[in-house]
C-alpha cells in the first residue's frame, strides 16, 4: 500500500463537482430549520399550552439521538406513511418516486430546528430584561419588543453558534452518502472505489470540507465584528 | 526591614519607576499616596516581584535580590518574606473562607493541615469571621472578603503586608470595617506598606507618607509633615484636590 | 422496501440491541481517557507557546474542526496501515476494526479537549495566580492547586458536551465494519427486512443513554459549582 500523490488532485476534481449537493444538504436544512427553531424557541419561552410540553419533546429527542436516526427513521419510515394515507384516500402516490434527498432534507431539517431552536432561545434569554423594560418603556408591544429589539440582539450574539452549527452540518450532511447520495462523501467513495484508491479519494474530499470550514469562519468572523459592532465597549 | 534601591521598571519602554531608593523599619507602617499612574501600585507589585523590575536591588529581611538577574527561586525566597492584600480581594474561589488562609500555610510554609487550621481559625476570628469558616468567597460581602484577604495575609506571618488599595472596591458603608481591621494590625507592630486612597487612615495610622508622582518619591515624611507642611508644591496641589473630595470628610465625621 | 411496520418488532429487539451497547460504551469510554490525555498534551504547547508544536497543534486542531467525523474515520481506516507501512514496516491492515475506530475518536476528542482545556484555563482570573504567588506558591503549586481545580469547574459543562457528542458519533463506527448496536442492527436488518423498526429501537437506546448521562452530568455539575454564586440563591 503506497500513497498515489498525483491522484489526490484527480479525485480532487472529480469530487469537488458534488461540493453542490453537500451545499444543498447543508444550507436548505439550515434555513428551514431556521423558522422551525425560532417558532419552538418562543413556543418554549412564553410557555405556550401543551404546545410547548410538544416542543420540549421535539428538542429533547432530536437533540438526543444520532442523527443518522434521523436520516434512517424517516428515509424508511416515511415511505410507508405516505404509502399507508395513499391507500385510505386511494390518492394512487408513488412513493418509490419520490427523490431520496428529499427524506434526507427532511431529516436534516427536523434535526436542524431542534439544535436551532436551542441557541435562538438561549441567545434570547442572553439579552437584558432591562432591554425589554426599556422597549415597553418607549410604548412597544411585547410583539414589537420581540422583533424590533430582542431579537436582533439574540440573533447578533448568536453567530459563533450559528457558525458551529453551519460547520456541523456541513459534516452531518456526509452521512447522507450511507443513503447513496452523491455529496462529497458519496463522490468520494465512488472514485475511491471504483479506482481502488480510497486513501486518496478520502483525502481529497477532507481538504474540500476543511477548505470550506475555514472560509465558512472566515466569512463568520467578519460578520461577527460587523454585526456587533453597537457592542464593541470600553473595555475591548 | 526592607531595602529598596534604584528600582526601575518600565512597561513597553514607558518607564514607570524611575530609580526608587527606600528603606521602611520594622513595625513601620507606610502609606504610599499619589495620582493614578504615578506608579504607586507598580512599586508595591515590585516588592513581592509580581512585577519584576528591570533594575534594583529587593530586600526583604535577610533576603536580598539584585532583580535584573533574579531567579523564580530568589522571588520565590522573597514572596515567602512577604503577603499581599489585593484591591479585588483575588480570593481563591473554589476554596472556603478558612481554606483560603490555611493554603498559604500548607503550601509555602509546610505547616501540618491540623495547626494550620488552628491558626487560620485564630486569625479569622480577630477579624470578626469565626462564623463564615466554611462559606465561599462568592457567598461574602466584599467587606467580609478583603477581611478573609486580611486573614490570609495576616496568617502567614510575614515580614512586611503589601496592601494595594484595600478598600477602593468597597461599597462606602462597607470601608470602615475593613479600614479598622487593617488599624489594628497596624497596631501590633506589623511592618505594613499600604497605598491607599484613604486620607484618614494616611493620617491617623501611619509613622510615614510617601507621594509619589511620575514614578519618582517627590517627598515623603510624617503624616503631619506631609498634610500640613508638604515641602513640595507637587504634593501641595495633589493633596488640595484630594482634599475637596475626601480629605475634609472624615475630618467633619470627627468633630461630630 | 420493507415489511408491514409491526410496532411489537421494535420492543423485540430492543434486548437484542441493548446487548451491544457495551461495545459502543466501550468506544467510548476508552476514546475519551485516550482523548482527554492527547487533549491535554495538545494545549500545553497553545498554552505555553512552544514553537513548532504551538503551530502543529493550532494545525491539527483545525483539520479536526474541518472535516467530518466520517472522513476522519476513512482516513485512519485506510491512511493509519498505509502509513505505518511506510515508516516502520509494521502491517495492521488485519487489525480488527474497533481499534481504527477508538484511534479516531481519540484523535477527534483529543482536539476538542485541548480547545476546551485551553480557554478553560485561560477563563480563571489572573488575579487567582497573582495570589497565589503572593502567598508564596511556586508556579507548579498555583497551576495544581489554584487554576486546575477552577478550570476544570469552567470546562465541564462543554466536556460534557463533548461526551455527548462523542457517544452520538459512535453510532457512525459500524461504517467501517464494528460491531457495535449499529453494526448489530445492520445484520438484524438483512434478516427481518425490518428496517424501521431496528432504527426506531436504537433511537429509543440512543435516547435513554443520551439522557441518563445528561442526568448525571448535571449532578456532576451541580457538584463543581457548590462555590459559585447561583448555588448560594438556590440554597437561600
Amino acid at each position: 500500500m503506497t500513497i498515489d500523490i498525483p491522484f489526490i488532485w484527480v479525485a480532487f476534481k472529480e469530487i469537488i463537482k458534488a461540493l453542490p449537493i453537500t451545499l444543498i444538504l447543508t444550507i436548505v436544512p439550515l434555513l428551514a430549520g431556521f423558522l422551525i427553531g425560532i417558532v419552538v424557541a418562543l413556543v418554549r419561552i412564553y410557555k405556550l399550552k401543551y404546545l410547548y410540553r410538544i416542543a420540549n419533546g421535539y428538542v429533547s429527542f432530536f437533540r438526543g439521538t444520532p442523527i443518522i436516526m434521523h436520516i434512517m427513521v424517516i428515509y424508511f419510515g416515511f415511505p410507508l406513511l405516505l404509502d399507508q394515507i395513499s391507500l385510505r384516500f386511494d390518492l394512487g402516490l408513488q412513493t418509490n418516486n419520490i427523490p431520496i434527498i428529499l427524506f434526507v432534507l427532511i431529516a436534516l431539517t427536523l434535526a436542524a430546528g431542534s439544535y436551532l431552536s436551542e441557541i435562538i432561545r438561549s441567545g434570547i434569554i442572553s439579552v437584558s430584561n432591562g432591554q425589554l423594560e426599556a422597549a415597553y418603556s418607549v410604548g412597544m408591544t411585547k410583539f414589537q419588543a420581540m422583533i424590533r429589539i430582542i431579537l436582533p440582539q439574540a440573533l447578533a450574539q448568536s453567530i459563533p453558534n450559528f457558525t458551529n452549527i453551519f460547520v456541523g452540518f456541513l459534516h452531518t450532511s456526509s452521512i447522507a452518502f450511507l443513503v447513496s447520495q452523491k455529496e462529497v462523501t458519496g463522490a468520494a467513495n465512488i472514485v475511491a472505489s471504483v479506482n481502488l484508491k480510497f486513501l486518496e479519494a478520502f483525502i481529497a474530499a477532507g481538504i474540500i470540507y476543511w477548505g470550506i470550514t475555514i472560509l465558512v469562519e472566515g466569512i463568520s468572523f467578519l460578520l461577527e465584528k460587523k454585526v456587533t459592532a453597537y457592542n464593541r465597549g470600553g473595555v475591548s | 526591614m526592607i531595602y529598596l534601591k534604584g528600582i526601575k521598571k518600565s512597561f513597553n519602554q514607558l518607564p514607570v519607576l524611575k530609580g526608587i531608593n527606600l528603606k521602611i523599619e520594622k513595625g513601620e507602617v507606610v502609606t504610599i499616596l499619589g495620582p493614578s499612574g504615578s506608579g504607586k501600585t507598580t512599586l508595591l507589585r515590585c516588592l513581592n516581584f509580581l512585577e519584576k523590575p528591570n533594575a534594583g536591588l529587593v530586600q526583604i529581611g535577610n533576603i536580598i535580590v539584585d532583580a535584573e538577574k533574579a531567579t523564580k527561586k530568589e522571588m520565590l525566597a522573597i514572596r515567602k518574606q512577604s503577603a499581599m492584600v489585593f484591591q479585588h480581594y483575588n480570593l481563591f474561589a473554589h476554596k472556603t473562607v478558612v481554606e483560603n488562609v490555611m493554603e498559604g500555610l500548607i503550601v509555602a510554609k509546610k505547616v501540618k493541615k491540623k495547626d494550620a487550621r488552628q491558626q487560620s481559625e485564630r486569625v479569622l476570628d480577630k477579624v470578626g469571621l469565626s462564623d463564615k469558616l466554611d462559606h465561599y468567597p462568592s457567598q461574602l460581602s466584599g467587606g467580609q472578603q478583603q477581611r478573609v484577604g486580611i486573614a490570609r495575609a495576616l496568617a502567614l506571618n510575614p515580614e512586611v503586608i503589601l496592601f494595594d488599595e484595600p478598600t477602593s472596591a468597597l461599597d462606602p458603608e462597607l470601608v470602615g470595617d475593613v479600614l479598622s481591621v487593617i488599624k489594628s494590625i497596624a497596631q501590633e507592630g506589623i511592618t505594613m506598606v499600604v497605598v491607599t486612597h484613604e486620607m484618614s487612615f494616611a493620617r491617623e495610622v501611619s509613622n510615614r507618607v510617601l507621594f509619589m508622582d511620575e514614578g519618582v518619591i517627590v517627598e515623603e515624611g510624617t503624616p503631619l509633615e506631609i498634610f500640613h507642611a508638604a515641602k513640595e508644591e507637587r504634593t501641595r496641589r495633589f493633596l488640595q484636590r484630594i482634599s475637596g473630595e475626601t480629605y475634609f470628610l472624615p475630618l467633619k465625621e470627627q468633630v461630630n | 422496501m420493507g415489511k408491514a411496520f409491526d410496532i411489537m418488532l421494535i420492543f423485540e429487539f430492543i434486548p437484542t440491541l441493548i446487548h451491544y451497547l457495551g461495545v459502543t460504551l466501550q468506544i467510548l469510554a476508552v476514546s475519551i481517557i485516550l482523548g482527554f490525555v492527547l487533549g491535554i498534551a495538545a494545549a500545553i504547547p497553545r498554552l505555553y507557546k512552544i514553537p513548532l508544536l504551538n503551530q502543529l497543534v493550532i494545525l491539527y486542531v483545525s483539520f479536526i474542526r474541518g472535516t467530518p467525523i466520517l472522513i476522519q474515520l476513512f482516513l485512519v481506516f485506510y491512511g493509519l496501515p498505509a502509513l505505518l507501512m511506510l515508516l516502520f514496516s509494521i502491517d495492521i491492515t488485519r487489525m480488527e476494526a474497533i481499534y481504527f475506530v477508538i484511534i479516531t475518536y481519540a484523535i477527534s476528542n483529543g482536539a476538542g479537549f485541548s480547545e476546551i482545556f485551553r480557554a478553560a484555563i485561560r477563563a480563571v482570573d489572573y488575579g487567582q495566580t497573582e495570589a497565589a504567588f503572593s502567598v508564596g506558591m511556586t508556579s507548579r503549586q498555583n497551576f495544581f492547586r489554584i487554576v486546575l481545580p477552577q478550570a476544570v469547574r469552567i470546562a465541564f459543562p462543554n466536556m460534557a458536551n463533548s461526551v455527548i457528542g462523542s457517544l452520538k458519533d459512535t453510532s457512525l463506527a459500524f461504517t467501517i465494519g464494528v460491531m457495535d448496536m449499529m453494526g448489530r442492527g445492520d445484520t438484524l436488518i438483512a434478516a427481518t427486512a425490518h428496517a424501521l423498526e431496528v432504527y426506531l429501537s436504537l433511537s429509543i437506546i440512543y435516547y435513554i443513554v443520551v439522557l441518563l448521562f445528561e442526568k448525571i452530568f448535571s449532578k456532576l455539575e451541580k457538584y463543581f459549582n457548590r462555590y459559585q454564586k447561583a448555588d448560594v440563591t438556590a440554597v437561600a
